[in-house]
């Protein structure tokens, strides 16, 4: 009987430990950190090539796309926009290929997926997630 | 009415709660009477919710919007189909949905089990009664469906969210609720069984066919919003792994494990504190799926609002579920021993207890990597999220693994596998899967993307096919009839074993669909007008915009060609529709889509479009193989179907069938209605846009009373709609009229060509179409003769039970409760 329990036991303690093994694995690859603007900026450096979660909001008037093609560049900020001045190292560039959502426009939340790099920002393809309030009710206040 | 309404949720809470105790009180007092009153209150709750409903959606029918709930999720040119689905289009109404449901299942189980299970009874309607209440207290103190406005109320309502005005989101969600509350029929039972220690398989048995029903249900409300997200969403795939997707897949798990390892308690009396588990467990996560969703606690693009107060709620609900329940197990182990030990490893129970494990790790994993972002933020105070590539990295593997396990259970035998045994069943499955390696090597297709599904897909048809060959060989030889008969008898014969099989089959074809992604193409292409580019075979042309208003919304429509190897195949119409009173919201979508056999081509229009130099952006997708996953579905229901026919079914003995095997019968065949939905006709906007003016008022008369039959455009009129359908109508009716026909002379050569009377806005105020008004009526005088056969029951009971003698000889303790009993009412 004891010889069985053994046996249960070391092969359950197996599978966990391989388990946990990939789960950790898999999961360093997979990781993407929410982060806010200004959260990011106080340490650049250490985020940079990290993937990212970034959240903020749309510098009013950062919009530019290339002529007939899908390019954007743009500024997010850590705050809404009209809310309070926003310093300079608040706010980081962005760059992005591909569709935009409608409501991607000046002061919109956006969570931008993508890592940074010295040059800025870099959205990864479909990265862009322009933040409404949920869909299917809006949010209460508080 | 609204104030009715509030009042029949509070009655229905009092008359739950009375339930539940009496019932719990006769069990331990052995009072049939007590039980039988408590059976009673049971069944009125659900004639209380039934009228509860009928007010709701007169609510809706009427536009009563003095009503918030009302006001918030409809309008006044709603059409009627989508006012009676707003009903559980928001929070509150769907708690109230829930309960309705529930309080109707909970009824029919009672009603079918109270002789054959009696003594489980009382405390299956406790257990049912107790999950109903914490719905009610939700809604009665919190999240009030009855709500009406204190100051003025508006005089419009703000409409359906657009998104949800769509056919398959309005059958979605009573689809999956359907699912989720039936698993509280196996847990009721459970719980039942638990407590009063009547642990043998018979609470397995009346079981059973809930599960399976509810899973079906279940595995149809899926499908259902995989079919929405992708014909709605726009992002050119079926499944992204959202929380909300994955609260549904959660209990799907656990209830596809059960209705496995059912199978080995029932053969050989094993996995008996397993089955328990899993019956629990499916349940808890039906209730932390709506927890998950409703409270805000994960964020997701779909979900409900933040809402702590319920969070707070939920979870002291969900804790004592667990406790409660599992404390049960606990107590009740020793009666729980299994009586067989397993054999050998080569064993079917040994394969059952391996799928077992794989699908409850999927559950886990799904569980685990949805609550990730709560979980870091909590624990490790910030927010790390994981997207679908990682869930694909771990559930890809684990679905080809279940795969292979479907092959493989039905060729081991019971107990032990002898070698013999084995060489004999694997050699042509294992043959089929060699064929279609090599033939995937030589056409060259990716064989980690998809190459080795095809190949498992193979084995497991192989598998199939070869035992329903030699069941269907055996019987050939024992009754000395032709292949298909014997295959025919051989499936009446064991309707279970073999309709499981045929849900294999279902799989087999969802998995052939899930392949099709590794050779998925997508690209986003600018065109400027003529402009053309190329994905995959297919070649797109930008052929112009339009814009246009229907006072609804507003939509822009792009008009692409299609071509194949040099020549045009097609004109695709992808748009995107501006809906008035959501402007701030994100447009809707409207994908277009090309389906065949082999792949979809799927294009979606972006909202920069360039309207000066008629510019646009397009994306473009082909989906290989995804129409295998609905039909896979529509396989996997007929398999279930089969599987719940009732023992008698196959025989000609149908006349003597009990009450039981006609409901089965009726479920199964409103199972296989539902499937057949789908056949429709597509809504495409017409190229020229606009409706010709009408010549007569006759003309102009009837447009309006005609709606467009194309079954997208919400039934619009024909003064208004543009689509290739309301076109060939008013074609139609223009050359009924230049006949020289009048009014009703039109309306009966229309009702002629379509059979019916689909085509007219509203029905024709006579004769049987009355009764289409009469609906939500209809309903609340049933929910009304519901309370009063009740109440007629009770009273004749009253005067026979003076005549019995009491149960328990204690008089005074009868004079008490009668007492109390009187109070309480």
């Amino acid at each position: 009987m004891t010889h069985r329990y053994i046996k249960i036991g070391v092969t359950g303690v197996v599978l966990v430990l391989a388990f946990s093994g990939l789960l950790w694995s898999t999961l360093r690859e997979g990781t993407e950190y929410f982060k806010n603007v200004d959260e990011v900026m106080a340490d650049r450096k250490a985020w940079e090539g990290k993937s990212l979660q970034l959240h903020g909001y749309v510098v009013p008037g950062s919009i530019m796309r290339r002529r007939d093609s899908l390019e954007y560049r743009f500024k997010v900020q850590n705050s809404p926009p009209r809310a309070s001045a926003v310093a300079p190292e608040n706010i980081v560039e962005a760059s992005y290929t591909g569709v935009v959502p409608d409501t991607f426009k000046d002061e919109a939340e956006v969570v931008l997926k993508g890592q940074l790099h010295p040059s800025g920002f870099e959205t990864a393809p479909n990265g862009v997630v322009a933040k409404c309030p949920s869909k299917y009710e809006e949010r209460k206040a508080g | 009415m609204a104030s009715l309404g509030s009042l029949l949720l509070l009655a229905s809470f009092v008359v739950c709660a009375y339930a539940a105790s009496v019932s719990v009180v006769g069990a331990r007092r052995g009072s049939r009477r007590l039980i039988e009153s408590g059976i009673g209150a049971f069944y009125l709750v659900a004639a209380l919710m039934t009228a509860a409903s009928a007010i709701m959606i007169n609510a809706f029918l009427t536009d009563d919007f003095t009503i918030k709930y009302v006001a918030h999720y409809s309008d006044a040119v709603q059409p009627l189909f989508y006012k009676i689905t707003s009903y559980w289009g928001g929070l509150d109404g769907s708690i109230m949905f829930w309960v309705f449901l529930l309080s109707l299942f909970g009824a029919s189980a009672v009603y079918v089990n109270r002789e054959r299970h009696r003594e489980l009874i009382p405390y299956v309607v406790a257990t049912i009664g107790v999950t109903q209440m914490f719905f009610l207290y939700l809604m009665v103190v919190h999240k009030n469906p009855f709500t009406t406005f204190l100051m003025a109320a508006p005089k419009d309502g703000r409409g359906l969210n657009p998104l949800l005005q769509n056919y398959w989101m309005a059958i979605h969600p009573p689809s999956l609720y359907t699912g989720f509350v039936g698993m509280t029929i196996p847990f009721a039972f459970c719980i039942a069984a638990l407590i009063t220690g009547h642990l043998d398989d018979s609470w397995l048995r009346a079981v059973r066919r809930w599960t399976m029903v509810s899973w079906l249900f279940l595995t149809f409300g899926l499908t259902l919003g995989m079919i929405w997200a992708y014909e709605v969403l726009g992002w050119g795939g079926y499944w992204s792994w959202d929380p909300v997707e994955n609260a549904g897949l959660l209990p799907w798990f656990t209830a596809t494990a059960f209705l496995h390892s059912v199978m080995v308690q029932e053969r050989r009396s094993m996995l008996r504190v397993w089955n328990v588990t899993l019956v629990i467990l499916t349940f808890f996560l039906t209730i932390f799926g709506t927890f998950m969703t409703r409270s805000g606690v994960v964020q997701s693009v779909h979900a409900f609002g933040d809402d702590p107060q319920l969070a707070r709620l939920f979870t002291m609900f969900m804790v004592l579920i667990a406790a409660g329940s599992f404390g049960l197990v606990i107590h009740r182990l020793p009666l729980l021993r299994a009586r067989n030990e397993l054999d050998s490893w080569m064993s079917r129970e040994a394969a059952f207890l391996v799928n077992n494990w794989i699908l409850l790790f999927s559950a886990f994993f799904v569980l685990f990597a949805t609550m990730y972002p709560t979980l870091s933020e909590a624990i490790a105070g910030q927010r790390l999220t994981v997207a679908a590539p990682f869930f694909n990295k771990w559930m890809v593997p684990i679905g080809l693994i279940l795969l292979v396990l479907t092959g493989i259970g039905p060729l081991l035998a019971w107990r032990k596998s002898t070698l013999g045994n084995l060489r004999d069943s694997f050699l042509w499955p294992a043959a089929a899967t060699l064929v279609t390696a090599v033939a995937v090597a030589a056409l060259k297709i990716g064989f980690w993307s998809s190459g080795l599904c095809f190949a498992l897909c193979a084995f497991v048809t192989g598998t199939i096919a070869q035992e329903f060959w030699r069941g269907a060989r055996v019987r050939q030889r024992a009754t000395g009839t032709d292949v298909a008969t014997a295959m025919i008898g051989l499936v009446g014969r064991n309707k279970r074993r073999y309709g499981g099989y045929i849900v294999h089959v279902g799989i087999v074809l969802i998995f052939l669909g899930f392949a099709g992604n590794g050779s998925k193409k997508e690209a986003i292409v600018r065109l400027k007008l003529g402009q053309e580019a190329t994905v995959g075979a297919f070649t797109v042309r930008n052929d112009g915009v339009k814009a246009a208003d229907d006072g609804q919304k507003q939509m822009v429509t792009a008009y692409v060609a299609v071509f194949k190897s040099g020549r045009q195949v097609d004109t695709m119409y992808p748009g995107r529709s501006m809906f008035r009173k959501h402007e701030d919201e994100e447009p809707r979508t409207d994908v277009a889509i090309r389906r065949t056999v082999a792949e979809d081509l799927y294009l979606v229009l972006p909202g920069d479009i360039d309207f000066g130099t008629q510019t646009i952006s397009l994306q473009v997708f082909v989906n290989p193989l995804v129409n295998w996953i609905w039909l896979g579905f529509g396989v996997l229901a007929f398999g279930t179907g089969i599987a719940l026919l009732p023992e008698r079914a196959f025989s000609f003995a149908l006349a003597g069938a009990a009450a039981e095997s006609a409901a089965t019968t009726a479920v199964v065949l409103l199972a296989l209605l539902l499937c057949a939905a789908p056949v429709r006709a597509q809504h495409v906007e017409d190229p020229n846009g606009a409706v010709p003016p009408a010549k007569s008022d006759l003309e102009r008369k009837l447009r309006d009373e005609m709606g467009c039959t194309c079954g997208t455009c919400a039934h619009e009129s024909l003064n208004k709609c543009i689509c290739g359908t309301a076109q060939q109508m008013r074609t139609r009716l223009r050359a009924e009229l230049d006949e020289g026909k009048n009014h009703d002379q039109v309306i009966q050569a229309f009702i002629d060509l379509y059979g019916g009377q689909q085509f007219l806005s509203s029905p024709l105020n006579q004769g049987f179409n009355r009764l289409a008004w009469l609906f939500p009526y209809a309903l609340g005088v049933t929910g009304a003769a519901g309370v009063g056969l009740v109440a007629i029951r009770w009273s004749r009971r009253h005067d026979t039970a003076e005549t019995e003698r009491p149960e328990r000889a204690d008089p005074d303790m009868d004079e008490r409760l009668d007492d109390e009993l009187r109070n309480l009412d």
